[in-house]
């Protein structure tokens, strides 16, 4: 099967989107060459695509992607995969701030490190970092799994909510409201199943699961203890 | 947001150009105004005087006004002012000048005209050039693609905390300080605070913006004996809001992120030269191909860029 190839270099974003939206339908894969780190590409993909980019790209890379298999060679900007619902996205390189904020469904794998508040808000799905996790990551996280094999920064899983951080490696700092549990062999499996396809698979790891302490839900707490933990 | 660049230079050259090209890629983030801190190459005496007027239908006797200001103090015009002027009601000056006995006495009393004439840099090295407008019309209006020079900063501005005023853009100078000039992505929540402390202590500001306030700030830490590292490692715990500065001198360009690393900072450096931006497809205007980016994303980050010999200071 042949490959689509689309030039970005400093054509409007809008144009290069609505080639890209074309070229979707052709079931073909897609290969966009010259990203020179541009924003917003590859917004609103729909299910079923196979699409290649070549180099960094900027911000909101893949967002709201509705199940199309995503693949950024090198670095991306701020919230790759933002809103997305379905689908794959692999980084190779390094996320940058807000990665897979507010996502609802499907998984991001990150070959590097991700920056501050990797997965803000997420409400599903989950984020696979092998590297390390940025300040803050999993601040409010609703739902889904944040999954960091090379360790966290500061105030990691700050006010999470339903969502879940797990941790290989060293965390710098706890956030606020958080509870460091040991998990059982099942949710360690459910973990694992995440890494498998992704090659990541490892028994040996240490992992530190981090949930909600729940003392500042629906912020009506009349503990005063839990409101000086902000 | 706002949207700032630095750029440093192997050897002299088009920095103006290059400064340009960064900010053009960055106008979406701030189309209220846009700057430049050019830092050309430095003058044994003398500094070179960027300026702003107000009334063009005095113009001559204000700055002759200012002239006066300045012989009282010693010191004299060595070229005739270079008026820039269009449309809007503010025209741009530039004027060579010698020494004064003591520059921050002379600013001192030349502040008294702010009403109608103001000063925007003096640097043995540093000409600062803002305007209203995107990134092309400011440069075409003044020439900046032109300039020569080692190294710069530029800026986008969207006006959140001050007015949308022709001087009220940035970059800063770090008033009286020579050669200091400062941009600025983010808010200072403590400002009034900080600029109530600060004028007590004899310093001037012409805005209501709070990115004069930190070029003000970390030159009177550096008075008070800081290094240039220290005064950017204090201004991360002792200056609140989420802000990322970069803070320029003749020999290089610092830069300090906020506690809450709001606001992002991206870095090329290679073969001797340095871009710097607020987002990564700027500085990819002026480093094309695909390179390793540093990401400044986390918190509480400062570093030190050096001109010449380089090396990252911490």
């Amino acid at each position: 099967m042949s490959e689509i190839e689309i030039e970005v270099g400093k054509r409007h974003i809008r144009e290069i989107n609505q080639e890209i939206q074309e070229a979707c339908k052709s079931g073909k894969k897609i290969r966009v060459v010259n990203t020179l780190s541009r924003h917003n590409l590859g917004v609103g993909l729909p299910d079923g695509a196979d699409i290649t980019f070549e180099g960094s790209v900027g911000y909101y890379c893949g967002g709201l992607n509705t199940g199309s298999h995503v693949t950024i060679e090198r670095n991306c900007g701020w919230a790759v995969g933002e809103g997305m619902a379905k689908g794959h996205i692999t980084v190779g390189g390094y996320a940058g701030m807000s990665c897979g904020a507010a996502m609802i469904g499907g998984t991001i794998h990150v070959k590097g490190d991700a920056g501050p508040r990797c997965g803000v808000a997420m409400k599903g799905g989950n984020i696979v970092v092998e590297g390390k996790i940025g300040y803050q990551s999993g601040f409010m996280a609703h739902s889904g799994k944040i999954i960091a094999l090379g360790g966290a920064g500061a105030s990691c899983a700050d006010a999470l909510w339903k969502g879940e951080v797990w941790v290989a490696g060293e965390i710098e700092s706890l956030g606020v409201d958080v509870n460091v549990i040991e998990p059982t062999a099942e949710e360690v499996a459910e973990v694992d199943a995440i890494l498998d396809p992704l090659g990541l698979k490892d028994t040996s790891r240490d992992w530190r699961k981090m949930v909600s302490g729940e003392r500042l839900w629906y912020f009506e707490s009349r503990d005063a203890s839990a409101w000086l933990m902000i | 947001m706002c949207g700032i660049a630095g750029r440093i230079l192997g050897a002299p050259g088009k920095v103006g150009r290059d400064l340009v090209d960064l900010m053009e890629a960055q106008e979406h983030r701030g189309a209220d105004s846009t700057g430049f801190a050019i830092y050309g190459i430095p003058r044994e005496s003398g500094y070179v005087l960027r300026g702003m007027g107000f009334n063009k239908t005095q113009m001559d006797r204000d700055i002759e006004n200012l002239k006066s200001t300045l012989t009282d103090h010693g010191g004299d015009f060595l070229s005739d002012p270079k008026i820039v002027s269009d449309h809007n009601r503010h025209y741009c000056f530039r004027i060579e000048m010698s020494d004064p006995v003591d520059l921050a006495a002379w600013v001192r009393d030349a502040d008294t005209l702010t009403s109608t004439i103001e000063i925007q840099s003096c640097g043995r090295s540093l000409e600062i050039i803002k305007d209203m407008g995107g990134a092309l019309d400011v440069a075409d209006k003044h020439g900046v693609r032109d300039m020569i020079g080692t190294h710069g900063l530029g800026h986008a501005r969207l006006a959140t905390e001050s007015s949308v005023l022709p001087n009220a853009s940035h970059p800063f100078w770090a008033r009286p300080f020579s050669d200091v000039a400062i941009v600025h992505n983010g808010q200072i929540t403590d400002y009034f605070t900080w600029r109530d402390r600060l004028t007590r202590a004899g310093y001037q500001f012409l805005t209501e913006n709070d990115s004069e306030l930190i070029a003000v700030w970390v030159s009177d830490q550096m008075k008070q004996g800081l290094t240039m590292e220290q005064a950017l490692k204090k201004s991360i715990t002792s200056i609140d809001g989420v802000f990322t500065y970069m803070i320029a001198t003749p020999d290089g360009i610092g830069f300090a992120k906020d506690r809450f690393a709001m606001k992002p900072l991206v870095v090329i450096d290679q073969n001797g030269e340095l871009a710097a931006a607020t987002e990564e497809q700027a500085v990819r205007r002026v480093v094309s191909e695909e390179t390793d980016v540093i990401n400044h994303d986390g918190p509480s980050l400062m570093g030190i860029w050096g001109v010449g010999n380089r090396s990252m200071a911490a």
